[in-house]
């Protein structure tokens, strides 16, 4: 498991390429599922924070509501190490069947892949992370591609 | 089918406000301080602190399903984040039929701040109902 690697003890700082060959060797690597209801109250907060009065949110999900239900990315600690701050850089999702109140879904997130980019204003560090969302009648109802960015 | 190529989506303006992005930090479970804490959002080279992406998703998302009503299903909606967006500044959200192939549908959208630079900028496919 990856989560054995541990920062070097000495004092010095990790260097970015080991930060990016500790992330890399997780690209696949068998991911972790988490299991949410859809909740009608949940649903209603949702859609009032993005501000979408549509009534059709207190039956069925909003388009982007399934990164609500389950993180969207998994929790990668070494990535820190890595510049300073996370950026979203997009998110794709592809969608199968309605998502609606009471369904109860099964994440299961990886991460897919994970390089670096080097612009005029310094180096990027990019981890693609999807996500399949099965319903309760282990239908897949839809997947998510997301792009994090270290900055 | 009356949609066609060209068709523009009537446009959605948003006026997200600091309070919204915590009401949304909320909702979505995402409590990166850089969407609510002034002096964090600094300390990592933030003018200030920024909507989240996953919220102006949430309001392309609007535009998308409130043009699309239940004229048809959405399939796909893709955006891409090319700029930062702070509070108290209106954002506009924009736009058009781009494809139309029997009951699939392909529209361009975006996110856009008052000088008008897309910071957001995406794809949706539906397919529509006979």
């Amino acid at each position: 498991m990856s989560d054995q690697f541990v920062p070097p003890s000495s004092g010095l700082p990790a260097a970015n390429v080991s930060v990016l060959e500790r992330l890399r060797a997780r690209i696949g690597e068998a991911a972790l599922s988490t299991e949410a209801t859809v909740e009608a109250g949940h649903l209603k907060r949702f859609a009032e924070a993005i501000g979408d009065p549509n009534p059709r949110w207190t039956r069925e999900a909003p388009p982007t509501f399934l990164v609500a239900l389950a993180p969207a990315s998994l929790h990668l600690a070494e990535a820190e190490e890595y510049g300073k701050g996370w950026l979203n850089g997009g998110n794709r999702f592809e969608y199968f069947e309605p998502v609606k109140v009471g369904d109860r879904i099964t994440a299961t997130g990886r991460v897919a892949d994970v390089y670096e980019k080097t612009g005029s204003s310094g180096s990027l560090l990019f981890i693609i992370f999807e996500t399949e969302y099965v319903n309760q009648d282990s239908r897949t109802v839809a997947k998510l591609r997301g792009t994090a960015i270290r900055r | 089918m009356s949609v066609k190529v060209g068709d523009e989506l009537s446009e959605l303006v948003k006026h997200p406000t600091t309070r919204q992005l915590v009401q949304y930090a909320g909702a979505q479970g995402d409590f990166y301080e850089i969407h609510y804490e002034q002096a964090y959002a600094q300390s990592v080279g933030l003018p200030g602190v920024i909507l989240h992406g996953l919220l102006k998703a949430g309001f392309v998302g609007q535009l998308v399903t409130d043009w699309l009503g239940d004229r048809g299903t959405l399939k796909s909606f893709e955006v891409s984040y090319r700029g930062i967006d702070q509070p108290g500044r209106p954002y506009h959200c924009r736009g058009r039929v781009t494809r139309v192939d029997g009951d699939q549908v392909e529209l361009e959208v975006w996110g856009e701040d008052s000088a008008g630079n897309r910071t957001t900028v995406g794809t949706a496919t539906a397919e529509m109902k006979g």
